[in-house]
């Protein structure tokens, strides 16, 4: 293990880190930038070290002042957390040039990883089924209208670099697809310099399923059950739970067996999260996989018991799992809700200002992740996420009557909060009933949804 | 910083900004000029592009990557002059010492957002975790003006001036900074060593070296207090020095 860590984040998962150090009886560094010199993490930190302005390119997104920070402060190792530089395969590499770990996959697993297209057809290659598509990326106009016609509209018209929705159209014919493929090649060569796109097909109400794995150096690999993300805005998860409603018992041992599988046969390393789309008629298509601890990690602690950032931090020393599929017994039920700093009733802008007052909900199954206090001021550069609510019960029903009354305790004066749109959640028929898709929110609008829950 | 590196890819961190053979010219046939030559269109076509994407991906300071007998490194120019600026005290906790103040040049810009740091992940339905910068607009007050020797708004104190550490790293102090030399306002009077690369420290206002307010050696963090500046309030008689004011 390591004597002392850096943690290069802010926030929440600074906090969680810093909790999983302390933990492990490992002396901590939190690197901060100019902007979070009042936040938790540096007030509860062992150390903690200013590594530039608040503009996170200077600080938090900047490798060498983190390496430099960890460096001066004698650590071992650099915890990147999720965001920043959690899965850049140079930042790893220049990390473990300078003789320090990087907690998160090697760099080169890292780079194996880093092509979204080039990951797909790996894990295609050893066993997971991916969305119907081009085959590689599209020639001319005339070849684009072929590779549509093979697949069936609707298709996706996606841009191979970058993301972010950038370049990304979905068209249901041939004339919507002729005028859009201009469009996205120029949008795609402004954002990203590369204006190749390939195609996908369209899957109408989806649901985002994804499966947790942890595998170590050696090969040896399992995983801890699956989360569901359907609940989304606008491509952000905003409410997250395990196990998945969409699927049965056995479809979901299947799904996560395979992935873990093909992971591990993908010289995978680390924990990690294999995204899924499943269509109305169950069927999974792989994504993407995310090489980073993510924010929902909670979730699958409160079902296994399993720490997953203490793994995470043991398998980037070099220890074996220790544990094996049999040994993660997944329990109960537990929804993660984001509570963020934005208005729902305006377009869920993000809001920014100073908390009055804090109260925590308790209670059996109720754990709060947060970095907020009681007089701490949200800064305005960084993410809107003020919090997890993570709620536990025995069932589904038992979790959802929980966090309804987790969330009526909640308290954040000073700021406005999407608490109302977890509230207007816990009351709508598809999420009750289990039915949610990745359009719930959007295909009425976020407003509308929380006008319709206050009526009922 | 020469040890051999056979594959490409390797990130180092000492250069010059130059493409050079690691071998000296020597009387050379044809058929190996050839393939010099063909080396060097390959290495400035190809891998140079590749290094400086890199560079500008990891933010460090300098490159290299070698391959059979040849080599290319990369060095970023040096920052431009950047001065501290007053800022409210807080002692800091941190072991490396006082309240950060003060601005670092622009030299580390470079990044590459990660996947997933920036939202939106690309396919069409599935989400990213909320993770990550969402934009990072920096104030206006904060944005140093690198290369122009202007200090920035913020009243300063009328008795002293102090340089800040415009990096996290080791503070290297050079003769300028000992007490009692006179230095004008853009003198370098001191180096931040970030990972091997030096950003200088830069006096904030005409003056004289009042105080160094840490070891050369120990680690500083971004923005401490380095060397205090007593500014020259009023023209001393037979003076006649290059840091008085004129009237």
């Amino acid at each position: 293990m390591f004597r002392k860590v850096l943690i290069a984040n802010r926030g929440e998962i600074a906090l969680r880190i810093l909790r999983a150090c302390r933990e492990l009886g490992m002396e901590s560094v939190v690197a901060y930038s100019e902007a979070d010199r009042e936040s938790l993490p540096v007030q509860l930190a062992d150390e903690a070290i200013c590594i530039g302005p608040a503009d996170a390119k200077r600080s938090y997104l900047s490798a060498p002042a983190v390496i430099s920070a960890a460096i001066v402060t004698g650590c071992e190792a650099i915890h990147p957390g999720y965001g920043f530089l959690s899965e850049d395969d140079s930042f790893a590499e220049v990390v473990r040039a300078h003789d320090l770990v990087f907690i998160g996959p090697p760099s080169d697993v890292l780079e194996r990883f880093a092509s979204k297209e080039g990951t797909r057809r790996l894990l295609a290659s050893h066993g997971l089924p991916t969305i119907p598509g081009s085959r590689g990326l599209l020639g001319d106009d005339a070849d684009a209208l072929d590779e549509a016609e093979r697949i069936g509209y609707p298709v996706l018209i996606k841009p191979s670099a970058g993301g972010g929705g950038k370049g990304m159209r979905m068209v249901r014919s041939p004339r919507e697809l002729e005028t859009a493929i201009k469009i996205c090649r120029s949008e795609a060569k402004a954002a990203f310099g590369d204006d190749s796109l390939y195609l996908e097909k369209w899957l109408e109400d989806n649901r985002h399923v994804e499966v947790q794995v942890a595998i170590d150096r050696y090969g040896q690999g399992v995983h801890l059950g699956e989360r569901d993300c359907s609940v989304q805005r606008r491509h952000q998860k905003i409410l997250e739970e395990a196990p998945t409603p969409a699927l049965s018992e056995e479809a979901r041992r299947r799904l996560c067996e395979s992935a873990v599988r093909a992971a591990v046969a993908a010289g995978y390393e680390n924990v990690g999260t294999l995204e899924f789309l499943v269509d109305r008629d169950g069927n999974a298509y792989f994504i993407e996989i995310n090489c980073r601890i993510q924010v929902e990690h909670p979730v699958t602690e409160a079902l296994t018991g399993i720490d997953m950032v203490r793994t995470q931090i043991r398998i980037a020393a070099g220890e074996p799992l220790g544990f094996s599929q049999a040994d993660v017994q997944l329990r109960g039920h537990a929804i993660e809700f984001r509570i963020n700093a934005e208005d729902p009733e305006h377009d869920f802008r993000p809001s920014a200002g100073v908390v009055e007052r804090y109260l925590v909900p308790g209670g059996p199954g109720i754990r709060m992740d947060s970095h907020v206090f009681a007089g701490y001021e949200v800064p305005p550069y960084y993410d809107s996420l003020l919090g997890k609510l993570i709620v536990w019960g025995p069932d589904r029903a038992t979790a959802i009557a929980r966090a309804r009354g987790a969330l009526d305790e909640l308290l954040i004066d000073g700021l406005v909060t999407n608490i109302p749109i977890h509230q207007a959640l816990l009351t709508s028929e598809p999420f009750l009933e289990g039915r949610m898709t990745t359009n719930l929110l959007d295909r009425v609008g976020s407003a509308s949804f929380l006008a319709a829950a206050t009526r009922s | 910083m020469s040890e051999s590196r056979p594959e490409r890819r390797k990130t180092r961190r000492r250069a010059s900004d130059v493409v050079a053979p690691a071998t000296v010219a020597d009387p050379r046939s044809d058929g190996d000029r050839a393939a010099d030559h063909a080396a060097i269109d390959r290495l400035a076509s190809d891998v140079l592009p590749a290094l400086m994407a890199k560079l500008g991906a990891t933010g460090l300071g300098e490159i290299e990557v070698r391959e059979g007998p040849w080599k290319v490194r990369l060095r970023r120019p040096a920052p431009g002059p950047n001065y501290g600026r007053r800022a409210s005290d807080r002692p800091s906790r941190t072991q490396p010492g006082h309240a950060g103040h003060g601005h670092a040049p622009g030299a580390f810009e470079g990044h590459r957002p990660a996947r997933g740091a920036t939202g939106g992940g690309g396919s069409h339905d599935h989400s990213t975790n909320g993770s990550g910068p969402v934009g990072t607009p920096v104030r206006a007050a904060d944005t140093p003006e690198p290369g122009h020797p202007e200090r920035r708004r913020g009243d300063p104190d009328p008795h002293r001036a102090v340089a800040t550490a415009p990096a996290v790293g080791i503070f290297r102090p050079r003769g300028e900074s000992k007490v009692g030399t006179r230095v004008r306002e853009g003198d370098r009077l001191a180096a931040v060593d970030v990972l091997g690369v030096p950003q200088e420290v830069l006096a904030p206002a005409d003056g004289v070296v009042g105080a160094t307010l840490v070891e050369g050696g120990e680690a500083v963090e971004y923005g401490q207090e380095l060397i205090v500046i007593e500014r020259i309030t009023s023209p001393v008689a037979g003076g006649g020095d290059r840091a008085r004011e004129p009237a």
